[in-house]
């Protein structure tokens, strides 16, 4: 390609005020060498088409906002160079298996709420709580145990690629669940026991039948399809540990 | 709080939007035909039971043209499958070792290649001169 080119973004787009059907809108936007799809969004929005909507905020991967369907895969719009998606068009749709609030932009309700129904915050032993000034050590070895699930950036793209969450929305979910792990996961952390009445519920790991594709889409590699499907293994153990060992402690 | 207005998308034809749906279908539909499969050795093991005629129409069935290639269609499932699953497995299994020397995804899948290797040579074996 030669700087100056075009492209043609195809957007499906909703208004609340036009509320009866989504509809398809073209753009021709031009670009250069190191344009991302984002920037293409932002050209349209101060140049062609000021109306339409849309979420972003670091531009470089990291904050998670700017989640869309790329040509049918979520993707990160600031992730995406347009000379990769060249010669187009390429079709944009809000993410997946969420209510859209307007063109691009989801509403991400329905996550957060399920946040804190997974615990995922430390929650530290009891002496570390009662000195909250003194570190907490860990080694490297027990850092790596759950580094990996801690780069969530909560996308949402893996929410968008699983279609059991599409089925079922009241399904934690794969980032959630992911999270989850990471916390039971931590050294430091001792609130495993609070997490298994959700892990262990149908909507916990349960409904999860390793699609596989969150892991697929996830910008960093989390992989939250080992994090559930793991968890689906302790689950089923400690349901046969209760039923031979009735009042067990957790 | 209020919610915001909202429209959504229905999941009429969930499976034709991406290939990786189309792949997890498959791989689960393999199930069925090896659960057929199963159900077809079921019925033989019956019609031994009730006696020769039974037993030698049951057979003549199996290696009828029509029984040989549904029984390559399974053995084609039944590849896709442990291929599938295999590669899957080291998502499913709980962290084996200690931290900082945990047993790494190929040695999972490895092991359970070997495995199967081993169970289906052993069978066959004691098929072809054990019986
Ligand atoms: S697990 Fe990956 S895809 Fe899912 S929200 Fe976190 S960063 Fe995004
Ligand atoms: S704008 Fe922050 S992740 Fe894309």
């Amino acid at each position: 390609m030669t700087d100056g080119d075009a492209i043609r973004l195809d957007v499906l787009r909703w208004h609340p005020d036009r509320p009866a059907a989504p509809w398809w809108q073209s753009y021709e936007v031009p670009y250069r060498a190191d344009s991302t799809l984002l920037e293409a969004l932002q050209t349209i929005k101060d140049a062609l088409d000021g109306t339409l909507t849309f979420r972003w905020s670091c531009r470089m991967a990291i904050c998670g906002s700017c989640g869309c369907m790329v040509n049918g895969r979520p993707e990160l719009s600031c992730h995406l160079l347009l000379r990769d998606l060249a010669p187009g068009p390429v079709r944009l749709e809000p993410l997946a298996h969420f209510p859209v609030i307007r063109d691009l932009v989801i509403d991400q309700q329905d996550f957060l709420e399920k946040l804190p129904a997974v615990g995922a915050y430390l929650v530290p032993a009891a002496d570390a709580e009662a000195a909250p000034d003194t570190p907490s050590r860990q080694t490297p070895a027990q850092m790596a145990e759950y580094y990996q699930y801690a780069q969530c950036i909560n996308c949402l793209l893996c929410y968008s690629a699983c279609p059991q969450y599409g089925l079922k929305p009241d399904f934690l979910g794969p980032a959630a669940l992911a999270l989850m792990a990471r916390h039971d996961a931590d050294s430091r952390d001792t609130g495993g026991s609070a997490r298994k009445a959700a892990r262990d519920a149908e909507s916990g790991v349960w409904d999860c039948t390793l699609v596989g594709h969150c892991t697929e889409v996830c910008p960093q590699g989390v992989d939250p399809a080992r994090a559930i499907n793991r968890n689906k293994t302790a689950s089923a153990r400690d349901y046969v540990f209760d039923l031979l060992m009735p009042g067990r402690r957790r | 709080m209020t919610r915001p207005a909202t429209w959504q998308r229905d999941m009429r034809g969930w499976w034709r939007r991406d290939p990786a749906f189309r792949r997890y279908l498959l791989r689960e539909a393999t199930s069925v035909a090896i659960g057929g499969y199963a159900l077809m050795l079921l019925a033989g093991l019956g019609c031994l039971a009730a006696g020769p005629a039974p037993w030698q129409s049951w057979q003549g069935l199996v290696m009828s043209p029509i029984g040989l290639l549904l029984q390559a269609l399974v053995f084609a499932a039944a590849v896709i499958h442990s291929v599938s699953w295999f590669r899957l497995m080291p998502l499913t299994v709980p962290p084996v070792g200690r931290p900082g020397r945990r047993l790494g995804d190929t040695a999972i899948s490895s092991a359970a290649w070997v495995a199967s290797a081993v169970c289906s040579l052993a069978l066959l074996g004691w098929l072809v001169y054990g019986a």
